[in-house]
């Protein structure tokens, strides 16, 4: 049989079961007697053995079934679980893991065999009751399929079976209306099929090749979702012959059956689908309730499925809305170019109406970046979830209690960021478990829990998302770090002195920097932090470090919220024009130049109670005065105060010349610039201005 | 276009010439993107002192070098002949070059061209790769690998 055309869905299908198998013996573990997660682990691993078995992934297929065994086992109550058995199930999933990447990089599982871990799946089951055990399992495979195999052998119609509502029924008649045929069609696929909505979805799109489908029953949300038995019902709108229809749909593979007939918008009435529901009651009492609950929720759900029909999920390509989201970009810069010259023509010329149209697309042109750039979201769940796993695996190889506690995981980001900031947290997370948390015994020492605790909370904060990891270990010990740095010649002991707390955190940043008293498995190698802050940096965030020594540290990355288009302040600098993102600007002050005062010879102003570090973007940016006299001699200073994390700063700028919604493009690789840039967007009147990066400037 | 006008004769080349300072230059077609006319250059603070700044080639945003500068000559005037020869580099995208004047399109043999031995002495020699005659004319063959120095690229 070929498979390859699946292949995306098992992939997907068998890493969702993983992650569930995951967490639930990670809940087994706390909760070793929970039935239900017992249930839950089992269903899971039976669908990974039968994926893999429809598949072709023998020996994937062999490991899953003696997992399933062990779960089989437990849950009869014939084995207790216990940590080494956990240890041994994990082994098992991180063993199915590598088989899934090999089969994701090479379409093939590869050839290791995993005895090791069969051999010890094998021993817990022999411990249990030796021979006896993969027969239950067995036997409880054939329990979960006996209600199905129940179903009707003789395949009937079904299709009328369910409630119609108006809308079906007006979509029936519009068809009719338009000279086309209108087939009801029940297709049955093989109860040995395992991917169910892969089969249905490819039935779909083969009859919507030579005709419409008006009316799915069960909705195509819930057949996409597999809630639905071994049949479903389609009404087909065409201008071709039932046979080719029912054709269509049997050629596909493991499509027991397609049965069907020409029907028109009166067989709709409710009254006939009642009938041929009895008429099937005669024919198969056992089937009865079965339709019946088909029903009922189908009927129930008919006014919704009607919507369901257009919100259909579909996966994708990433490269696809890489180019839609770049077409959107063009439009915002045509349209910002129409903007400009409508408002460069001045009021007099042009009538109201292209003003508001003009307005209208403004609007519109929001609404479409908007609805682009979270098409292309998704919740950091994805990849922060492996963590518990991860920290459970740090505490027992570490030998050290401790827990993970996660909050926001529902938290959105765009799909790149998303899938480049997995290896910075687990960097940050084992940072904290090896370096930040103590030894259990110095905890307590310390009147600390044993437990150490370990966090990582996510949440949005305007056009950024923060991530903020750390514990409730030791902190950072500037004094050691001072020392070190001071030993790796990279300070005098006497600049060493002078430097503040968060220069000194800083060095942990530097490539090579380690702090670790010895090279483990898990860090201490040096090339941690550093490849953090860049990883993070290249994604356009940054990380910021709080630690209290004897409390514990926090690591707080910052990231945008989009890579590709923001919502700036455009200001004036002689004449370059300048853009600074509006996510980083806190407010705008106009301050009399006699208010600057002078702190270590630093200008600052006082602003509310506080002081704010004052920076000339002129003289930071290098900008030709022409006229530097009359700058001097200015009385008031318009300054942008830009914040990130806790700190301010005011930025002194010429003029201001609004709001505006910007593309970011990259400056490329050519251009040397301290960062202080972020990048290029290009205006209204295709002159190009410079992004400031502000959280660099402070 | 470019490519089909190669084939015509074998191992030749075609090769824009273009005027820098008093000297004729040849740049290597097929890295040839576009050609355009000077336009408003933005300037870019703290770049290398031979980046004029970036411009907006139809949406996109293209660094331009002025070369003079690169090769040690004084910063050009701009005049109605100066125009970016817009350059495609395989890894590192487009890069505008500024240059006094475009004059023609030659093609060039290898007999026609000798080696150029770069001064070691000399870093900017290290831009030539070779002379070529044409007409009377020579013409000096840019290395345009050299002109954007790897270790300057980040």
């Amino acid at each position: 049989m070929d498979v390859s055309q699946y292949l995306e869905i098992f992939i997907d299908e068998t890493s969702e079961h993983i992650q569930s198998l995951n967490d639930c013996i990670m809940n087994l573990e706390q909760e070793p007697d929970n039935k239900d997660t017992i249930n839950e682990i089992f269903r899971a691993a039976h669908s990974l053995k039968g994926m893999a078995g429809t598949m072709g992934f023998k020996r994937m297929q062999h490991l899953t079934h003696d997992m399933e065994n062990v779960f089989s086992e437990v849950r009869n109550d014939k084995v207790k679980v216990n940590g080494e058995m956990i240890d041994v199930l994990f082994q098992c999933l991180d063993a199915i893991e590598g088989y899934l990447e090999t089969i994701k990089s090479t379409s093939d599982e590869g050839t290791e065999e995993n005895e090791a871990i069969i051999t010890k799946l094998n021993e817990i089951l022999n411990n249990a009751g030796g021979a006896a055990a993969p027969a239950p399992a067995k036997e409880e495979a054939h329990e979960e399929k006996a209600p199905e195999s129940a179903a009707p052998s003789n395949f009937e119609e079904k299709f009328l079976d369910a409630e119609f509502n108006d809308a079906d029924k007006q979509a029936v008649k519009a068809k009719e209306a338009e000279g086309l045929k209108v087939y009801g069609v029940t297709v049955y696929i093989d109860q040995k099929c395992l991917l169910k909505s892969a089969r249905a979805f490819l039935v779909f799109k083969a009859i919507e090749e030579i005709g419409t489908i008006i009316y799915y029953n069960p909705s195509s949300q819930d057949i996409e979702d597999e809630k639905f038995d071994f049949d479903f019902n389609l009404f087909v709108a065409t201008d071709r012959s039932l046979d080719e229809i029912l054709n269509a749909a049997k050629n596909v593979l493991e499509i027991e059956t397609a049965v069907g007939r020409e029907i028109s918008s009166s067989d709709l009435d409710n009254e006939a689908g009642v009938d041929m529901s009895k008429e099937d009651s005669a024919g198969d009492i056992k089937n009865v309730p079965q339709v019946k609950t088909q029903q009922a929720t189908s009927g129930g759900k008919a006014p919704a499925n009607k919507q369901a029909v257009t919100s259909r999920t579909v996966r994708v390509d990433i490269e696809k809305l890489d180019t839609l989201m770049n077409q959107v970009s063009e439009l915002i810069i045509a349209k910002n170019s129409l903007v400009s010259i409508s408002s460069a023509e001045g009021a007099g010329g042009q009538s109201q109406s292209f003003t508001e149209q003009i307005e209208y697309l403004e609007r519109i042109t929001t609404m479409l970046h908007e609805s682009v750039m979270k098409a292309r979201m998704v919740p950091i769940e994805s990849v922060v979830n492996k963590f518990p796993r991860m920290i459970r695996d740090l505490s027992k190889t570490l030998n050290k209690k401790m827990e993970l506690v996660m909050t926001g995981e529902e938290t959105e980001l765009d799909r790149t960021v998303v899938d480049q900031i997995g290896d910075p947290l687990q960097h940050l997370l084992r940072n904290s478990a090896d370096h930040g948390l103590e030894p259990d015994d110095v905890r307590i020492k310390r009147g600390k829990p044993e437990t150490g605790k370990i966090f990582l909370n996510a949440y949005q904060e305007g056009n950024n998302v923060v991530i903020e990891v750390g514990d409730d270990g030791n902190g950072i010990d500037t004094q050691q770090v001072k020392q070190k740095a001071i030993e790796r010649g990279l300070v005098t002991a006497d600049q060493a002195d002078t430097l503040s707390q968060k220069e000194i955190i800083d060095f942990l940043f530097m490539p090579g920097f380690s702090m670790a008293k010895k090279v483990s498995d898990i860090s201490g190698r040096g090339v941690g932090l550093d490849v953090v802050k860049s990883n993070i940096e290249a994604l356009g965030g940054d990380v910021e470090v709080k630690s209290t020594l004897g409390e514990g540290s926090k690591f707080i990355v910052r990231l945008p919220l989009t890579l590709a288009i923001i919502q700036a302040l455009m200001v004036e600098i002689e004449d370059e024009k300048y853009a600074i993102a509006l996510g980083s600007i806190q407010n705008i002050e106009d301050i009399p130049a006699s208010d600057v005062k002078y702190v270590q010879a630093k200008e600052v102003i006082t602003l509310r109670g506080s002081v704010i570090p004052l920076i000339r973007l002129d003289k930071m940016l290098d900008v030709e005065r022409k006229d530097p006299e009359a700058e001097e001699n200015k009385t008031n200073l318009t300054v942008v105060i830009v914040k990130k994390g806790d700190n301010f700063a005011g930025l002194v700028v010429d003029r201001l010349m609004g709001q505006q919604e910007i593309v970011i493009k990259s400056l490329g690789k050519y251009i040397n610039n301290n960062k202080m840039i972020s990048g290029a967007t290009i205006l209204g009147d295709g002159e190009v201005a410079l992004i400031l990066d502000a959280n660099t400037l402070i | 276009m470019a490519d089909k006008l190669l084939m015509t004769e074998a191992d030749s080349k075609q090769y824009i010439v273009v005027k820098i300072g008093n000297e004729q230059y040849g740049i290597d077609i097929s890295y040839i993107d576009n050609i355009v006319r000077m336009q408003k250059i933005t300037r870019v603070p703290k770049a290398q002192n031979y980046f004029k700044g970036i411009i907006n080639l139809r949406g996109e945003v293209v660094p331009v070098m002025t070369i003079r500068v690169r090769m040690g000559l004084e910063m050009e005037e701009f005049t109605n002949d100066t125009r970016i020869i817009i350059l495609k580099m395989e890894e590192h995208g487009k890069l505008g070059v500024i240059v006094d004047q475009v004059k023609e399109v030659v093609t060039l043999t290898p007999n026609e061209i000798d080696p150029y031995i770069p001064d070691t002495r000399d870093e900017k020699s290290a831009f030539i790769k070779g002379i070529g005659k044409h007409s009377d004319q020579l013409i000096s063959l840019l290395e345009l690998n050299s002109i954007i120095d790897d270790k300057e690229v980040i």
